[in-house]
């Protein structure tokens, strides 16, 4: 009877010794599981909400800080002070005229201010005020609330997983 | 077995030995086979994979090695190998969200993932090498990662003054300071406490009829569709005021012993007859007293509710509290006495004390009583009888039982100490250490804390804190804040890191000390780094401001923005209180480097206000912010009588550097050269349209305070 049982112990120790290994792998978690770091909500639709990176999040704030009264259809203060400028000022989101400008072009007009780039002198610069890290940061908040969504120009990041 | 047979090998034990010879071999197998199959080498062989599949290999694989990568920094008890599968964190190449986790780059952040590691802000486990290990809750590991919603939890640990990149944090540890939870429970760093109002004398206040109706149903509550209103309407802020789980028998108590709260009497104030005589017959007597409410800008600090176009909603500021039902709550004698003289009743309390005409006096006090009522406010309340002994004695017993004496103090009553748990080291809790009752939520820190916050008794069936009602945004907040109360920190290493808040605080001297205290400057504007934020810092103002200017506006205030509307009170001040103001922010509100005596208007010349004029108009073009004559912007000042306002010496500085003066200001700074800052400043110089004084009628017309929030 002993003998019987003795060469089924090796193998029961291995089928327990392979169900522990399974044990580990679980699902792997893709990073959005964690969540945004701050959402914005669509401009056109309210209901929609934007996730935001920490870059955009950062971008968000300066933009609520000092371009929002110029770039946007409301203010902190009530209205907005569009409607007082010749030529009006496109508004954040409008992917349709801000999608085709490059990143280089929007630090650009933002650091030096419009009369620089031959635009509005109505736009002042800002690179005594901002960083460049910042400039960068209103500019990733802009790519992320375009309307329509803004595609990055040039080759497009592999489309690899890791699965 | 015969013994000759001894020592011989049977076939079947033949048979038996080399099949346990395979297994053997193949368990002995098993260790090295997981280790190859280890995830964390998977992603390691994958990130080659990756980076063999991309122009920019070799910069990608310059560091690579197939072993576990850590960030160990003693000092601060980091061991992260997190970036053993995070291979590309510090490839700027990889920052592009199309890069596949978990393989992106981190996001330029002030501190240096090689110098902090990554669990001092994400926490997590740092040591660990398996996915579910390193992110999740598990037996062993009990802290999981930090949502990012939260993630400024962890800034807050180290950062103990507010950031401006944290703007969640700095939410959340304003409502912790506001909604008072320091009262009850200790708390890292927060403001003193904020005491709700004193009660030593509530009993001639209010009635205990709606001493009954307050507790019952405090006026913010959560309606239907999930929003917080204040008397049925809605409104962002939370209230301070929560709701407390009581019997019906316990708020008679309680009613019937605050009512007979009455130690300091009603210091009583007779209106003139004649005044009560000409203006009790008048017809328009609730419409005038409203007219002179609104003039005196009642409602830059106090909300009313108020309709148009159909709406109804909430319009003022939240200084003090909102005033709709107000007249069905005080006492009139109250009111009077109130008015007249607020730190009279609360000595610590931010209202103003108004210099009042009898005739302003009866015509307010009769519009708030009259107006500002509701007939249906206490209609709900049971009819109490006349308070009893036994209630009375009760009623003590509950005030401090229900932990009330924590926030409303009464003359004679000492409140238990520590109400509430200590919430110092909350943050760091492990979930072990949490108590989840019968809750049907995650068992981690993030739930317990969320499911505590919006309904106490479902984790604790018999907590005593109450019930809250929070609009969502301000959960996160308050959440943040409280996750990141992590205690102290553990190593030296770190306690020497921790940035400690520092507490502003401004007392002026002389004469003026007794001028900004009874006209309370610093419940909107802030002087030195202490003070509010509604109105502007005045820390520069003798810099910035002519005295005369100063004298002018404190006696017919104006609103410099055009987009804001008036908020300054008129407090109808003394002459003599008005120069001393004046004088004192010319004298000692300075800003040390810009001395307005530096320089004379007078020596601007002609042609250099033209040259300015120019400048303005089409060089610079600051009539995209700045409105003169009526044209112009929104966004900055309006400069019609800028050189009767500004000093010229505050104008050149801040034409060459405006955060140097205001490091918040949205005004950027230009590249102007000395010529042209002079040549501005002479033509701003000559802008001197007065305002005309404003009028009974077009104060009426002007719109209620609004909620704007401009600078």
């Amino acid at each position: 009877m002993k003998s019987k049982l003795l060469p089924v112990l090796p193998i029961l120790l291995a089928a327990f010794s392979l169900s522990a290994c399974k044990k580990g792998a679980q699902v792997v978690q893709p990073v959005e599981a964690f969540g945004a770091y701050d959402t914005e909500a669509d401009w056109n639709d309210g209901t929609k909400l934007v996730n935001l990176g920490y870059q955009e999040s950062q971008g968000k704030h300066i933009f609520y800080q000092y371009c929002v009264w110029c770039h946007a259809d409301a203010s902190p203060a009530g209205p907005s002070n569009r409607s007082n400028l010749t030529p009006v000022p496109p508004l954040l989101n409008d992917g349709d005229k801000l999608n085709a400008e490059s990143d280089e072009f929007m630090e650009n007009i933002i650091t030096l201010g419009g009369s620089a780039l031959g635009k509005s002198a109505m736009m002042p610069p800002y690179g005594k005020t901002l960083t460049p890290g910042e400039i960068k940061q209103v500019i990733a908040f802009t790519r992320a609330i375009a309307e329509p969504p803004y595609q990055k120009p040039g080759r497009q990041g592999s489309q690899y997983t890791t699965k | 077995m015969p013994a000759e047979d001894m020592g011989k090998l049977t076939d079947r034990m033949r048979l038996t030995f080399a099949v346990a010879t395979v297994v053997c071999v193949l368990v002995l197998a098993i260790s090295p086979v997981k280790d190859f199959r280890a995830e964390w080498k998977k992603h390691k062989r994958s990130f080659v994979r990756y980076a063999q599949g991309r122009p920019d290999t070799k910069k990608l694989l310059a560091d690579y090695s197939p072993n576990i990568d850590q960030v160990w920094i003693p000092g601060m008890n980091v061991v992260d190998r997190c970036t053993t599968c995070h291979q590309g964190m510090t490839q700027p190449s990889l920052a592009d969200a199309s890069v596949p986790q978990p393989f992106r780059a981190h996001p330029p952040i002030p501190h240096n993932v090689r110098e902090w590691g990554c669990t001092i802000c994400h926490r997590g486990q740092g040591p660990a090498t398996e996915i579910a290990e390193a992110h999740e809750t598990t037996l062993a590991w009990e802290q999981p990662i930090l949502p990012a919603r939260y993630l400024q939890a962890s800034c807050g640990s180290c950062h103990h003054a507010d950031l401006n990149e944290t703007p969640q944090l700095s939410r959340g540890r304003e409502l912790l300071s506001r909604l008072n939870c320091q009262s009850c429970h200790k708390l890292n760093d927060l403001e003193r406490p904020m005491l709700g109002p004193e009660l030593s004398s509530v009993g001639y206040k209010v009635s205990r009829e709606w001493i009954y109706k307050w507790l019952k149903e405090p006026r913010t509550v959560l309606d239907k569709d999930g929003n917080v209103t204040v008397n049925g309407y809605e409104n962002g802020d939370e209230s301070r005021m929560p709701k407390f789980r009581l019997k019906d028998e316990e708020i008679v108590a309680l009613s019937a012993f605050l009512s007979e709260q009455k130690a300091k009497p009603v210091e009583s104030y007779k209106i003139n007859p004649a005044v009560v005589a000409a203006w009790s017959k008048k017809p328009d007597l609730s419409s005038q007293g409203e007219l002179r409410f609104r003039q005196m800008m009642c409602t830059t600090c106090h909300p009313l509710a108020v309709t148009r176009a159909g709406e109804t909603k909430l319009i003022g500021g939240n200084i003090g509290p909102e005033l709709t039902k107000v007249g069905s709550k005080i006492n009139e004698p109250w009111l009077v006495s109130w008015l007249r003289n607020p730190q009279g009743y609360l000595p610590h309390n931010n209202m103003p004390q108004y210099g009042w005409s009898d005739e302003d006096l009866f015509k307010v006090s009769k519009y708030v009583m009259n107006q500002l009522t509701d007939s249906d406010l206490l209609s709900t309340v049971p009819k109490l009888e006349p308070a009893t002994s036994d209630e009375i004695k009760n009623g003590k017993r509950l005030f401090l039982e229900k932990g009330c004496a924590s926030c409303h103090s009464i003359a004679g009553l000492t409140p238990q100490k520590d109400f509430g748990p200590d919430l110092t080291a909350l943050g760091a809790k492990n979930a072990s250490e949490l108590e989840f009752g019968k809750a049907k939520i995650t068992h981690n820190l993030l739930s317990y804390i969320q499911a505590k916050l919006q309904d106490p008794v479902s984790v604790n069936p018999v907590s005593r804190m109450p019930q809250y009602t929070w609009n969502p945004a301000d959960l996160d907040a308050v959440t943040t804040a409280l996750l990141s109360q992590t205690g102290p920190k553990p190593t030296s290493a770190l306690q020497h890191l921790t940035l400690p808040k520092v507490e502003a605080s401004y007392k002026p001297v002389g004469d003026f000390a007794e001028v900004y205290e009874r006209y309370k400057c610093y419940a909107c504007h802030r002087f030195n780094g202490y003070g509010g934020t509604l109105a502007p810092d005045l820390s520069y103002e003798g810099s910035r401001a002519q005295k005369k200017w100063i004298a002018d506006f404190l006696k017919n205030p104006q609103t410099i923005r055009p987009t804001l509307i008036l908020r300054m009170p008129q407090f109808n001040m003394t002459d003599k209180e008005v120069n001393t103001i004046a004088e004192y922010l010319a004298m000692a509100i300075q800003k040390p480097d810009v001395n307005p005596q530096a320089l004379d208007a007078r020596q601007f010349t002609p042609p250099m206000a033209s040259l300015g004029k120019q400048l303005y108009e089409v060089k610079y073009q600051c009539q995209s912010c700045h409105t003169i004559g009526g044209t112009g912007g929104y966004v900055g000042p309006n400069l019609n009588n800028a050189g009767n306002w500004l000093t010229p010496a505050w104008t050149e500085a801040w034409l060459r550097n405006p955060q140097a003066l205001q490091p918040d200001t949205i005004e950027p700074r230009r590249n102007f050269t000395e010529d042209e800052i002079r040549a501005l400043t002479a033509y701003l110089m000559t802008l001197k349209a007065g305002i005309k004084p404003q009028t009974a009628t077009s104060a009426a017309n002007a719109r209620p305070a609004g909620q704007g929030a401009g600078r």
